[in-house]
């Protein structure tokens, strides 16, 4: 899959902004603050409804305007062409638009331009709590299978009402047990899928993972994932049902008194491993780095394996943090790779050594107060 | 600005609080309605007063109605041992607009949602139990809640009371929309469509 053309109004520091994009390296360099994380931030919206940077869609809107429009045309296998494009305003709230129809729910997006991005928020996934990392997981996971996210929308919704259950019923305990009865159900119906689901992508993730941690580390640690839930996982939806049944009725007095569900995927964990040790434990600061980067860059070429379209891969701004050596590893990894690319860096150096911009299909811009300038190379 | 008519003023404020009318569409349609003739304007008066006054509910089946039993529950020829129950009176409206069903209706008068507030005590489920356990000789019970969380939580807390009772529990099959492509069907209702498949 891959953005030929997009076009940004009132998004971010950008007014207006109209830009053709090459099919293979799109290299964006310029000052910090000048609009280069904007512009790859607006596909991030084309293809996942929402900001990688920002979390609510009020602030991306330019100073003093009351809406921004992102539009963008796409090319790919299964669908040859189509336009998606994305509005908010403070009144209307958030469209989406495929082909000039507009979306029922955003979530109806999600998968359909499949994408992958590398930020310097990427640390958060290793050292930071199990939430980051169910994060990455249920991302990863719902833009190849739309059913995993419908699921993960109904659990949340689900929990929710039996929270407010929990949290709000005064009287008896037995009439209590009758009306959770009918969340529980769903409960069990819809997390089960959610846990089995995980269960298998982790398992086959292990081994993208353990091949991208030695590529980029250029070292023979091996890593691993382990999965962990309140039962067994497997891939058996019923098997985990009967166990996720036992263990609502076990905690059922314990839930009670709490006012709180604490069974189910939203307490799941992913611990990640470096030759058997907890990376969150005893990881260096350089070994976070490289697992980070390997999480990305296992999750493409998982999609790439797995899906009929490459997914667009985004990396913004995470040259800087690395050395040269790690820098050659990466561009190769990514000249290597044949899908659409997009770097943003503030440091234009390392990208000329590295990348043949004689070549059509890569192409070299520079912004400078979100104006974008085409160069031949850096 | 200053206004000439207090009453005009009046009318479009509460115009303006009727769904989807902004204060400029009330504006045109207070404006329009003074330059009607009295007649209309009382009859729009009075239609408006009656629909507060005397639509009621009907004591048996929880619908909309101008008297009570309603014409529904009235009629003999629905007797024929199937209830069908919906969450609000518009989804009475809609089915019987399709010919297609001859029983009688239940209207819980809402669905089971904590987050609203709304238990099972809070709707008509007694009502309904009384009505099965009564003399209206009925043998099935179709629920035709909406498809999603509530409505799959009422559904079941009903379906789970209805197991005492010597009556069919039945469900509406959830397929697909008419003259749909199936490209452009959602995975959730293809994959309902799928499990509620029937022979061809
Ligand atoms: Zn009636």
């Amino acid at each position: 899959m891959l953005i030929d053309h997009l076009e940004i109004l009132h998004f971010r520091n950008h007014h207006k902004t109209v830009i053709d994009w090459a099919p293979h390296l799109n290299v964006i360099t310029g000052p910090n603050g000048a609009g280069k994380t904007s512009l790859i931030d607006a596909i991030h919206y084309l293809c996942m409804s929402r900001s990688f940077v920002s979390t609510s869609d009020m602030y991306v809107v330019h100073k003093g305007e009351s809406y921004f429009m992102i539009k963008g045309h796409f090319q790919g296998q299964i669908r040859s062409q189509f336009d998606v494009s994305c509005s908010y305003s403070r009144g209307e709230g958030k469209k989406i638009f495929v082909n000039d129809s507009p979306l029922e729910r955003l979530s109806d997006l999600i998968g359909m331009v499949p994408v992958v991005t590398l930020t310097p928020d990427d640390k958060k996934l290793t050292l930071e709590g199990p939430a980051e990392r169910r994060s990455f997981i249920d991302g990863f996971i719902s833009q190849i299978s739309p059913a995993y996210l419908r699921n993960l929308i109904e659990y949340k919704k689900i929990r929710k009402q039996r929270n407010t259950l929990l949290q709000e019923y005064r009287g008896p305990l037995n009439v209590l047990e009758s009306y959770l009865e009918p969340w529980n159900v769903q409960l069990v119906e819809a997390g089960s899928k959610i846990i089995a689901k995980r269960y298998e992508v982790l398992e086959n993730f292990k081994e993208y993972l353990k091949k991208d941690y030695a590529m980029i580390s250029g070292m023979d640690l091996s890593t691993n994932l382990e999965y962990q839930t309140f039962c067994t996982p497997s891939t058996n939806v019923d098997d985990i049902k009967s166990q996720y049944e036992k263990e609502l009725d076990r905690v059922l007095d314990k839930e009670i008194e709490r006012e709180i569900t604490t069974v189910g995927p939203h307490r799941d964990e992913i611990l990640f491993l470096l030759d058997d040790f907890e990376l969150r434990k005893y990881g260096s600061q350089g070994q976070h780095r490289l697992f980070a980067l390997s999480l990305k860059l296992a999750q493409l070429h998982y999609y790439s394996d797995e899906l009929d379209d490459l997914p667009i891969l985004m990396l913004d701004d995470v040259f800087g943090d690395l050395d040269l050596h790690k820098t050659e590893i990466l561009l190769q990894a990514l000249e290597h790779h044949k899908g659409q690319v997009f770097i943003t860096s503030a440091n234009p150096i390392p990208f000329g050594n590295f990348i043949d911009f004689n070549d059509p299909d890569n192409q070299y811009y520079t912004v400078q107060n979100a104006k974008v300038t085409l160069t031949n190379r850096p | 600005m200053q206004i000439t008519s207090e009453y005009l003023e009046q009318a479009i404020e509460q115009l303006a609080k009727l769904p989807g009318t902004g204060r400029k569409s009330a504006q045109r349609i207070a404006i329009h309605l003074l330059k009607q003739n009295d007649e209309y304007a009382l009859k729009l008066a009075n239609a408006i007063v009656n629909l507060k006054e005397k639509v009621t509910r009907c004591s048996t089946c929880g619908n909309i109605s101008d008297k009570d039993p309603c014409n529904i529950c009235e009629n003999p020829k629905r007797e024929n041992g199937q209830i069908c129950v919906v969450e609000e009176f518009n989804d009475v409206y809609i089915i019987e607009k399709t010919n297609e069903f001859r029983g009688r209706y239940h209207v819980l008068g809402g669905i089971i949602s904590p987050m609203d507030n709304i238990g099972p005590d809070k709707l008509r489920i007694q009502e309904l139990l009384q009505r099965i356990g009564g003399d209206e000789n009925i043998n099935e019970v179709i629920l035709a809640l909406n498809p999603d969380a509530e409505g799959e939580a009422t559904s079941y807390y009903i379906n789970k009371l209805l197991k005492q009772y010597e009556v069919d529990v039945t469900r509406i099959a959830y397929g697909i929309p008419m003259g749909t492509e199936l490209e452009f069907i959602d995975e959730a209702t293809l994959s309902r469509a799928f499990a509620s498949r029937n022979a061809f």
